[in-house]
């Protein structure tokens, strides 16, 4: 077996075939490929690419959901191996959830699987999650960065709620937070005081990159 | 005469009548809201017909409960005419949560929330596993969910109207809902029998009965099937084509063999591109030709997408290029987009009025909608963008639109104008109710 393996992890990627892109990457633990390697030469390449082609307007939405979900498949096997060796230690924590009475996570998924690719650590909170649970798991996890979702106009208005109780607590001095959701904008990030609005799945990565420089 | 004054049958078709004949060229007498809408559609009427889908800013506005709002159909269409009556909009279009109905009377799990919309717990989809799809009953629309509720509004809407209006979740929105969009996707690549089967259940068994109830119990002649979930890019333009327009044209014949019309594919390949850098001219007229397909109607429409970034031409030629058999241009419905509408100041609301006029509005063949305008969105920018409609498009056309004087519109607020309407008690004792269970 040879270093061809990435290439071809990469492409199951790309295309969404998740069955190919966990079986491969089986395969590659396997034959011993460093897992580190595994995931810088074939995982994370072959989402980075879908990323690209949506940007280019290549791609659409159902062929970035094929590939999130390959992206999934290839992780499966692949994170407990990283997490064994110690080489997710570093990674920067995310915490991510859609706000109290929305239960619309389409977005939130794209976000974790590209937010993953860029090497952060993910802490899912789900969705229809109260104001509480999100000031707890700050203190709990205390992420660099946690990002809230809405798909109505009218459960939106609840992230200007989270973000006023996260400064009543003095939890904003390292936090970044960002928004993101169909009915969210910029205007509407800055008039509730988030640091930056997600137009989409890549544009929150690349955003939040930016806010820790984890590349 | 506003949202609020009822129509007879009688009434209703003497307006669309006028409104047709006007919109032809037979300008004689003044247009009501109903005949400008005709006029819209059909040719020139005085100054394009404006409509909107707010059940959200409504009950925000109001102050309404959620949980009567959502629950009592005559509730909820009063309060939605007031604020249609308040806005002196043309076309009144109260419709609610069109997405939920099926799903929840098929069984669905729904999240209530206090000061929201009923929703979907998608964490839950109702067809987890593809054999679940033959465990659904279909739903009996006189009693499961909110499918009664569904019907009430309908038949209130026929009491204001003189017409009753139906509306449903179309195939693929309602598939959405109960099966989730990532998992349909999959499906539709590894499955597609699957999803077949799907569809065909949902047309046949739960979309149609549902459409027949409509009929009998709410007299609904013609009903609007939304399809927001298949808008682009969820879907491709070719995969509306191969998904949901063949089913949308079964039932659109299948409900014509009950002598009534179920139109879906409302706001399939609706173009919604996010980034304007990608915004594509090619693209946007396969999604048009798409969207006259799955929705079986000769419109050009953009609804939830960014009408502020759009080249407007292209939908302006698009228009002029596929003309309708017997009118000529295709009637173009352009949707001012909802957070453009909530995020800019009354000025830019006012600058992108003209701009859509001065594009797409001089041959006539023109509405504009508001695409589900936000729960808190300033009511000055929405007297704004209709004052805008009417001062500059007055037909004919002004050739020079930046010579018309505009002026911001002084309004009371809603409270004040609701006060002088005979609606009013219904809502403000609605409104002491909520605070009185708030307080408890």
């Amino acid at each position: 077996m040879t270093t061809e393996i990435y290439h071809h992890i990469r492409t199951a990627i790309t295309e969404g075939d998740d069955e190919q892109a966990e079986k491969l990457v089986i395969l590659a633990l396997e034959g011993e490929f460093p897992p580190l390697d595994i995931l810088n030469h074939g995982v994370i390449p072959g989402i980075l690419k879908t990323g690209e082609l949506w940007k280019n307007n290549e791609y659409f939405l159902p062929d970035v959901i094929l590939s999130a979900d390959a992206f999934k498949a290839a992780m499966s096997p692949l994170d407990p191996v990283l997490r064994e060796s110690g080489d997710s230690s570093h990674r920067k924590k995310f915490v991510i959830g859609v706000v109290e009475g929305d239960m619309h996570d389409l977005g939130k998924s794209l976000v974790i699987a590209m937010l993953t690719s860029a090497g952060f650590e993910v802490i899912d909170l789900g969705i229809d999650v109260p104001r509480s649970k999100f000031i707890d798991a700050v203190k709990e996890h205390q992420p660099v960065i946690v990002g809230m979702g809405a798909y109505m106009t009218t459960t939106m208005l609840e992230m200007r709620e989270i973000i006023a109780e996260l400064e009543n607590q003095n939890l904003r001095q390292n936090l970044k937070v960002m928004v993101g959701g169909v009915p969210t904008s910029q205007e509407f990030a800055d008039e509730v005081g988030a640091d930056a609005w997600g137009k989409d799945a890549l544009d929150a990565m690349h955003k939040a990159m930016a806010f820790v420089d984890v590349s | 005469m506003t949202a609020l004054d009822k129509h007879s049958f009688a009434g209703y078709l003497k307006s669309a009548l006028h409104g047709t004949a006007y919109g032809l060229g037979f300008r004689v007498g003044h247009l009501n809201g109903i005949a400008r809408t005709f006029g819209s559609i059909i040719g020139k009427p005085d100054f394009p017909a404006i409509s909107a889908q707010m059940h959200d800013h409504a009950m925000t506005l109001a102050q309404a409960p959620a949980k009567r709002y959502y629950n009592d159909g005559r509730y909820f269409v009063d309060v939605m005419m007031s604020v249609f009556a308040y806005y002196d909009m043309d076309l009144p279009l109260p419709i609610g949560d069109t997405y939920n109905y099926e799903a929840e009377a098929l069984g669905a799990k729904m999240i209530y929330g206090e000061d929201s919309m009923p929703t979907v717990d998608l964490s839950e989809p109702l067809i987890k596993k593809h054999s679940d799809l033959l465990k659904l009953k279909p739903p009996n629309p006189l009693k499961d969910g909110r499918m009664p509720y569904a019907l009430q509004v309908m038949k209130v809407i026929g009491e204001y109207l003189g017409v009753s209006l139906g509306f449903f979740c179309s195939h693929f929105s309602l598939a959405c809902a109960i099966r989730t969009y990532p998992l349909l996707i999959r499906d539709m690549r590894k499955n597609p029998e699957f999803v077949h089967d799907l569809f065909s259940f949902l047309t046949d068994e739960v979309l149609l009965p549902y459409g027949i109830a409509m009929k009998e119990e709410a007299g609904v002649r013609f009903a609007l099937g939304a399809d927001a979930w298949a808008a682009f890019p969820n879907l491709t333009p070719e995969m509306v084509e191969e998904w949901v327009a063949p089913y949308s044209a079964d039932l659109r014949k299948k409900s014509r063999q009950h002598r009534f019309l179920m139109a879906p594919g409302t706001a399939a390949a609706d173009y919604c591109e996010e980034d304007p850098a990608k915004i594509n001219p090619e693209m946007m007229r396969k999604c048009f030709s798409a969207f006259g397909k799955a929705a079986g109607a000769p419109i050009v429409f953009i609804g939830m997408g960014r009408g502020q970034d759009m080249p407007l031409e292209v939908l302006q030629d698009y228009a002029l290029e596929n003309k309708a058999r017997y009118y000529g241009k295709l009637p173009i419905i352009a949707a001012l987009n909802a957070r453009f509408v909530r995020d800019s100041t009354p000025q830019e609301i006012v600058n992108m009025v003209k701009n859509y006029i001065n594009v797409m509005g001089r041959e006539g063949h023109f509405l504009i909608f508001f695409a589900n305008i936000p729960a808190d969105t300033p009511s000055d920018h929405i007297h704004s963008a209709i004052t805008a409609t009417r001062t500059y498009g007055r037909y004919p056309i002004a050739k020079d639109l930046d010579a018309i004087a505009y002026e911001f519109p002084q309004r009371e607020s809603y409270d004040q104008w609701l006060k002088s309407q005979t609606i009013a008690e219904t809502i403000f004792s609605a409104r002491e109710e909520k605070k009185r269970a708030n307080v408890q």
